[in-house]
């Protein structure tokens, strides 16, 4: 079957009405999920699993893509409105789309995030069909010593994101890392800092600290003081539009952030994280104004959402091609499939293309079905912020205590996001970035686990990282960046 | 013919009810109320799976709900506590693999329970063997020249587990000591991220679940030396017991588990009542069927032969954890 026949096919297959209302109702549910601060797609599609069992193996699939995908798209809603992102890719939104929001244009970030979102995962799909042999390929050509290289340059090209200062920064990529550190470390198995707790065995729950170092320090932010609901805006048609140079600016991040997306989208691990992280950090560095990022820069919320949903895209590649999940969320997708008796590999596309072109038409299907559900809701959703705080923030916190718990279903983890809230609000007032923070914490832990995993493998030569081409030239891009960043300081002492 | 009811016969029914819960044994009346299966892992993980695949015709035998309650996290123990957390209500019971049973109390501080006073065997449910599986790239053809380059110098090959104390790295240890050789353990956390590794070529092995390294084979792109069960496992028939070649003993085996069990305190009556549903379950063909498609072999037996399950492989295990430990 030639690609286009596939396609074809696929598109039929996915048009079928007892197919196409599984992508319906996925996709739909996606949006509201994303839209819930904390409860994130992992636990949607956990909920969904039993269900799954009385209907097909692929319009199960599809349904569950629908979910994951749709995710994506509300997960920037609550991020740009409040400031309440559920994820860490939807963090990286909240920079530069909530201080639109405040400027009275939340429509125009909401129309954008929906654009970009839309536009990344064509671009996503688009590689997914013509380059799946290739990032496959590229895979299982990532060793340890790769993916470590590769993590220290997305950490150094990043840290600097979101920050009044270099030095408070740096401070928060620190405490980051080291809160990555608790848990049991894989490679000597020793339990560090868990003060003999076994919720904390596999470390701080991302979900607890993200919600907890935004949504619960922005609500007592809030609540401390009344007066920050300044955003009364009345929405028309009109202002739900970017304006012309906002369009101007758009199809540059959005093809870079697609770009970077699909790419690391497709590296098992962490890769939509990573991606949505750099592709901000990218549009800053490119930018001939970068001292508007973090100010309401309309690139800085097109350019994380394009990356996010070209690598939502992407993540299904290793899945579907070697049949190794990516994420948590895409093992559990593997698992409804193993349910059916489908046993996911390097086999699937051959052995059953109905649910392979099926799938990737379901995403084309799925993603116009969201643009046409979003931008209508855009007006519903802001105008969510007319709601008075008394009665948004208390059932904010009931959501966000629900998503934290639908992760683990303990307790502690509730205890655990109101401490982090806490120290979070201390944190903001103090002007210190928690996008960074967050950062070090999911790149502390599997730059760790690679980097010694790479000299366990290499029997101890540090050569590791230079013997081999890929881990080489993310070596070589760190150093050079470190240097641009050096020369630039140094130019601008110069100047003074 | 209309049917009605004469105001004689409504009062039988009524008598006639009330007098149903009193003439029946307590046994009988159980469960009165939805029971609790705690799981360690995730939605949608194996073990998740296997205990719907067992809880499904559960409920409808017992003519209650049974609500799978998926508490993940450290390895398993976490499901394990919850139940106990629950415990003294007579409905709260689990389903865990063998690691927070055996090796667990080992490898962490504190579990917070202790096995022998604090859990009730219920039933195994099935065990799993594993395979040892190479890329299909490598030299090693058979289990003979794996062993043989793995003995020209200590650590010369290495193998992936899925972290440090999992059946995974447990067995090839009890293998290399078995062997005389001696490798290296590179920990990783998932089946798929060895599986990668090993494919990739950046090491050279891993013992895995035999559904891990069945798609990886069938697509060419790996190979499978041997079985850790002492005969072969019908998902992958073809695959050779390790025991007895290569100068293995002929008694080498190595299986992972799951069981059901419940709170220490449990009504006897109770577990009776559970052990023989749950044999009854197992003994279903199309159950077997679908355990073994996520690689489990059905493989039901009573409370006390689980006992004996569990503390001949505490000691097993802790064993091997005794010898890694006093690796240098």
């Amino acid at each position: 079957m030639t690609t286009w026949e596939g396609l074809l096919y696929g598109i039929g297959f996915a048009l079928q009405p007892a197919v196409l209302i599984y992508c319906v109702l996925g996709v739909v549910l996606g949006t509201f999920v994303g839209v819930l601060p904390g409860i994130g797609a992992m636990a949607a599609i956990s909920l969904l699993l039993p269900i799954t069992y009385y209907i097909t193996p692929e319009a199960a699939l599809i349904m569950l893509a629908g979910v994951y995908y749709g995710a994506q798209y509300g997960g920037s809603v609550a991020s740009i409105l409040m400031r309440l992102p559920g994820t860490p890719q939807s963090a990286v939104t909240s920079l530069d789309g909530y201080p639109l929001a405040r400027q009275g244009r939340a429509g125009v970030a909401l129309f954008t995030a929906m654009a970009s979102s839309f536009a990344g995962s064509m671009i996503g799909i688009a590689v997914l069909v013509t380059l799946a042999g290739w990032l496959s390929h590229a895979a299982t050509a990532f060793g340890a010593a790769d993916y470590a290289a590769m993590m220290i340059l997305g950490l150094v090209a990043a840290s600097t994101i979101g920050s009044s200062s270099p030095a408070k920064g740096f401070a928060m990529v620190v405490l980051g890392l080291l809160l990555g550190c608790v848990g049991t470390d894989v490679n000597s198995g020793v339990q560090r800092f868990t003060f003999g707790r076994t919720e904390l065995l596999d470390g701080i729950n991302l979900v607890a600290l993200a919600m907890g170092l935004f949504g619960v320090a922005e609500v007592i932010a809030n609540v401390r003081d009344p007066d920050r609901q300044g955003v009364t805006e009345r929405i028309g048609g009109r202002q739900l539009l970017p304006r012309r140079d906002d369009l101007k600016r758009l199809p540059g991040p959005m093809l870079r952030g697609s770009a970077l997306g699909s790419f690391f989208g497709a590296l098992p691990g962490t890769g939509s994280t990573l991606s949505s992280f750099l592709a901000y950090a990218l549009e800053r560095r490119v930018s001939r104004t970068p001292e508007r990022f973090g100010e309401g820069a309309i690139e800085g919320v097109s350019a994380p959402e394009s990356a996010n949903n070209a690598a939502a895209i992407s993540a299904f590649v290793p899945t579907l091609t070697l049949g190794i999940p990516g994420d948590p969320i895409m093992a559990l997708m593997l698992g409804a499939l193993v349910i059916h008796g489908v046993q996911p590999g390097p086999l699937m596309l051959e052995a059953r293309p109905e649910m392979f072109w099926g799938l990737v038409a379901s995403f084309g299907i799925g993603n116009l079905l969201l643009l046409v559900l979003n931008l209508p809701l855009i007006g519903i959703w802001v105008a969510m912020l007319r709601i008075p705080f008394r009665w948004l923030y208390p059932a904010i916190l009931i959501f966000l205590c629900l998503g934290v718990y639908s992760v683990r279903g303990l307790s502690f983890d509730i205890l655990a996001v109101a401490a982090i809230g806490l120290a979070g609000y201390l944190l903001a007032l103090a002007r210190f970035s928690p996008a960074l923070l967050l950062l070090g914490f999911v790149l502390g832990p599997l730059i760790e686990t690679n980097l010694r995993r790479a000299l366990l493998i290499g029997r101890g030569d540090p050569m590791v990282f230079l013997d081999r081409p890929i881990a080489a030239g993310f070596v070589l891009a760190t150093v050079g960046l470190l240097a641009l960043s050096l020369v630039q300081v140094w130019r601008r002492r110069r100047a003074r | 013919m209309t049917l009605r009811m004469t105001r004689r016969s409504a009062l039988a029914c009524a008598v006639a009810l009330t007098a149903l819960p009193t003439a029946a044994t307590a046994e009988d009346a159980w469960p009165t109320a939805p029971l609790h299966v705690y799981v360690g892992f995730p939605a949608g993980s194996s073990p998740d799976t296997l205990t719907r695949i067992v809880t499904e015709p559960l409920a409808q035998r017992l003519g209650q709900p049974v609500v799978v309650e998926n508490k993940p996290g450290a390895g398993g123990v976490i499901g394990v506590q919850q139940m106990l957390a629950n415990a003294g209500d007579g409905l709260s019971f689990a389903t865990t693999i063998n690691g927070p049973l055996t090796t667990a109390a080992r490898l962490m501080k504190s579990t917070g329970y202790d096995v022998a006073t604090d859990i009730a065997p219920v039933t195994l449910i099935a065990t799993s063997p594993l395979v040892l599986a190479v890329s299909a790239s490598s030299d090693f053809t058979d289990l003979e020249s794996f062993i043989a380059a793995a003995g020209t110098e200590p650590e010369f090959l290495s193998y992936g587990s899925v972290g440090q104390g999992s059946g995974a790295h447990l067995t090839a240890e009890l293998f290399a000591d078995a062997a005389g050789v001696s490798l290296l353990h590179i920990p990783f956390t998932s089946y798929a991220e060895v599986t990668t590794s090993i494919v990739g070529g950046e090491i050279d092995a891993g013992f895995m679940a035999p559904s891990a390294a069945l798609p990886q084979v069938e697509a060419g792109r790996m190979r499978m030396l041997g079985i850790t069960s002492a005969e072969p496992f019908p998902q992958a028939p073809d695959v050779p017991v390790l025991a007895g070649r290569a100068g293995l003993p002929a008694d080498f085996r190595a299986e992972l588990w799951n069981a059901f069990i419940a709170p220490a305190g449990t009504d006897p009556a109770i577990i009776a009542r559970l052990n023989t549903e749950i044999g009854a379950i197992l003994a279903d063909p199309e159950v077997q069927q679908k355990l073994l498609a996520i690689g489990w072999q059905a493989a039901p037996g009573t409370p006390g032969e689980l006992a004996d399950r569990i503390a001949a492989d505490t000691a097993m295990w802790g064993a091997v954890i005794d010898r890694v430990a006093a690796k240098p």
